[in-house]
């Protein structure tokens, strides 16, 4: 299939926008940086043109459904939410600073769909549990907050070597004194998660109404139901900490990562570890 | 979004320290710390991974093919193989509940402050401590000032109310997104409704199972517990069931067509698929399994070992089937999906005349062995159309509107918490000598570094409202 070239040639693509923001950081080359931005737009358009090809070639088959429907297709989606929210952000924000940590994901994750060797490329029809438009708004809302969450993770990551370099004493040489001030990185964990947070509060909810429809229960404590709250707890925690019992910094930057943590097990360890006992269907 | 409210306003931190304190009012406190709300959140997500750990409701074989026989006792006593409904999880449940109420409601005595209290005058302290302010010196009278500046909140902020009006000096306050302060106790209140909406789902709503065969009907279903419920009135009668497969053998759909019948009349007649139940009366049906009954129908190649002639015969289940031209007559007497690891098979009584009835076996994919059975005719099966019977889930939960309430006053809440900020901007003006003395505050509730643009381009307006206004006026003649 064309659309699955397209997506190989994509993960060679974000590797390279990952190289050179690396390289950006470290020989501190503006040149650099913009070449590795105008990389990253082009990637996204492909990858975005890939995902649109794998959908007329899913109406050429005979099935005609959105590219949301497997484990490979939510691998590529979640892939492409990372690198637009990050594209996003450095538009706005005018700093491809974080580019380093954030592109990674976005690499990492559609590699992970092109070469796990468990992970089908193949468009199935959908089986009847999969055909409802809850699908659609639940697929799309739960991957733009775990997005969010993997941009919040990226930036409490440059945080906590920020940090920790300052409490080693040492002077902020080399490129971590590129990084944003530690004020700015930890306002950012705050909003990215403030935005993933009610996003992932609306992919639950349209997940337990599809499946009060395909089930006739809109919670049944099913692992991967189980997993969402859990780390719908820890968020919550996170934004409790900081809001009201004012933490900043180092705790919350750690709550960050233990959320994305947690959202990875939901993703990936509940299909691959828990689904010896319970099975999705 | 931004940075959080400032830390003036904070529930849990300890409260003014009184002489004595009571009981309650230190159980007060205690409920409403915030330290419990992080305690019970962790420990709730923590004995979360432990239920999905451990496999619930699974059967004891089950368990104890994982488990030692101890183990397994212990986590059963402690109530770990179906924990979420477990008497300590519930109270944790029930305790983060209390919590929040709490917490929530010792809150709301600072937030009432926005809503109910005048908050638009105030002291001069008050005015120095707010976190924006500017002076200026405006020439010209206050009276005349107080229009231009009205027009130019109005215009680029909001429409101010007029606070204070004394002969020489006027206040004018406007804010701006006020739901801003409470979305925290609408997301508050909607965990408590979600809750609400579970308990009355499971004191008054129930679930189970009911397999209804082609044609045949039913009016009670058997509960998980083996308690039967009747439907209220009515019964529900199978029409036709029917499943469909992609080339891949993946299932496309399942389909029952379902009649409810009310003292022998029909109602209504539904498909009903998977995503597409059927309510009637507060009760749910959903599509949950299949599966073949009997045979509704068979067709027989039956041939004429003499003459070599060969017909095609339907067959109806338990009726007497002729063989034209002859006096023999046979009857499908039973079914089998499965005979002895060999397919689907069918038991055939056949009648012949002068000759002893025959009763065997003829199985659809092994046609050769009727050619070992002695008699005139030779029968093979053609097509078999199978009765099938389905699996309806049957639920009634008459919690689930209250729980999708919760859910969107949950959303709501998120949206005035993260995407909404109460900003506040008070104007003073006080006639001095030679001009006007114009004092210009503000607050945000959020997003400070937002306001402070915000804020900025108010006082740029202010100070030159006269060629604002005007560029305006131009910029709408022109258009």
């Amino acid at each position: 299939m064309i659309s699955t070239k397209m997506f190989s040639s994509v993960t060679f693509l974000y590797l390279a926008c990952t190289v050179l923001y690396i390289n950006f950081l470290a020989f501190r080359s503006e040149r650099l940086g913009k070449i590795a931005t105008g990389l990253s737009w082009i990637t996204l358009l492909i990858h975005t043109a890939a995902i649109l090809w794998r959908w007329v070639e899913s109406y050429q088959l005979g099935m005609g459904h959105a590219p949301l429907s497997n484990m490979y297709e939510s691998l590529v989606f979640f892939s492409w939410c990372i690198a637009l929210l990050y594209l996003l952000w450095e538009k706005k924000m005018k700093a491809r600073i974080i580019g380093a940590f954030a592109m990674p994901f976005a690499f990492l994750f559609i590699a992970y769909a092109s070469l796990a060797p468990g992970v089908s490329d193949r468009i199935d029809p959908l089986i009847p549990a999969l055909q409802s438009n809850w699908l659609h708004a639940h697929v799309i809302t739960c991957f733009l907050s775990y997005a969010s969450f993997a941009l919040s993770c990226a930036v409490s990551v440059m945080y906590l070597i920020k940090i920790k370099k300052k409490e080693q004493g040492g002077k902020e040489t080399g490129w971590i004194s590129l990084f944003p001030p530690l004020d700015s990185l930890d306002a950012l964990v705050y909003k990215t998660i403030a935005m993933g947070f009610p996003l992932l509060t609306i992919g639950i909810v349209t997940g337990a109404a599809w499946a009060n429809y395909a089930w006739g229960s809109y919670w049944s404590w099913d692992p991967k139901e189980t997993w969402s709250l859990i780390t719908w707890f820890v968020y919550a925690l996170f934004l409790h900490a900081r809001l009201v019992r004012e933490w900043r910094g180092k705790r919350t930057a750690l709550l960050s990562v233990i959320g994305f943590a947690a959202v990875i097990f939901t993703y990936f360890g509940v299909n691959y570890i828990l689904s010896g006992l319970h099975s999705y269907t | 979004m931004g940075q959080g409210p400032a830390p003036v306003f904070l529930p849990g931190y300890p409260l003014s320290k009184k002489e004595e304190k009571g009981v309650f009012s230190s159980l007060g406190d205690s409920l409403s710390s915030l330290k419990l709300t992080i305690a019970l959140l962790i420990i709730l997500a923590v004995a979360s991974i432990f239920g999905t750990v451990i496999p619930q409701n699974a059967s004891p074989e089950e368990y104890l093919r994982f488990y030692k026989f101890s183990t397994y006792k212990i986590l059963k006593i402690l109530g770990f193989l179906d924990m979420y409904h477990t008497g300590w999880f519930v109270f944790l449940l029930a305790l983060l509940s209390l919590n929040l109420v709490v917490c929530s409601w010792r809150r709301l005595r600072v937030t009432r402050k926005f809503f109910f209290l005048p908050g638009e005058s105030m002291e001069d302290e008050q005015w120095k401590a707010l976190p924006l302010h500017r002076k200026f010196l405006q020439q010209g009278l206050a009276v005349d000032i107080l229009p231009r500046f009205q027009e130019v909140l109005s215009r680029i902020f909001t429409r101010p109310k007029l606070v204070e009006d004394s002969k020489q000096a006027y206040l004018l306050f406007a804010e701006k997104e006020k739901p801003s302060r409470i979305g925290v106790y609408f997301i508050h209140l909607s965990v408590l409704v979600i809750l609400v909406g579970a308990l009355i789902g499971s004191f008054l709503g129930f679930r189970g199972n009911v397999n209804i065969g082609e044609g045949q009907a039913a009016d009670q279903v058997i509960l998980r517990n083996g308690q039967q419920v009747r439907f209220p009135g009515f019964s529900v009668k199978l029409e036709k069931f029917s499943v469909s497969f992609y080339s891949t053998g993946a299932p496309q759909e399942f389909k029952s067509i379902l009649t409810i019948m009310e003292k022998g009349r029909k109602i209504l007649t539904e498909p009903i698929l998977v995503n597409h139940p059927l309510t009637y009366k507060g009760i749910t049906f959903y599509q949950s399994s299949y599966g073949v009954a009997g045979v509704a129908e068979a067709i027989l190649a039956v041939k004429d070992r003499q003459s070599g002639e060969e017909v095609s015969i339907a067959a109806q289940m338990g009726n007497r089937t002729e063989i034209q031209g002859s006096s023999s007559f046979f009857l499908l007497d039973r079914f089998l999906p499965d005979l002895q690891g060999m397919g689907p098979a069918l038991q055939i009584i056949f009648s012949e005349p002068n000759r002893p009835q025959q009763n065997f076996w003829v199985f659809q994919n092994h046609p050769e062995l009727e050619d070992q059975r002695a008699g005139r005719y030779r029968l093979t099966i053609k097509g078999i159309e199978p009765r099938y019977y389905s699996g309806l889930q049957v639920t009634k939960d008459p919690g689930v509107g209250v729980v999708w309430a919760g859910c969107l006053i949950m959303i709501a809440g998120f949206y005035m918490t993260f995407f909404m900020s109460h900003r506040r901007i008070w104007v003073r003006l006080t006639e001095k000598e030679g001009g006007t003395l114009v004092a210009i505050a503000g607050s945000s509730h959020r997003d400070r570094t937002g306001f402070e643009e915000e804020f900025k381009k108010i006082d740029h307006a202010l100070r030159e409202p006269r060629r604002a206004h005007e560029e305006n006026k131009e910029r709408g003649g022109q258009s």
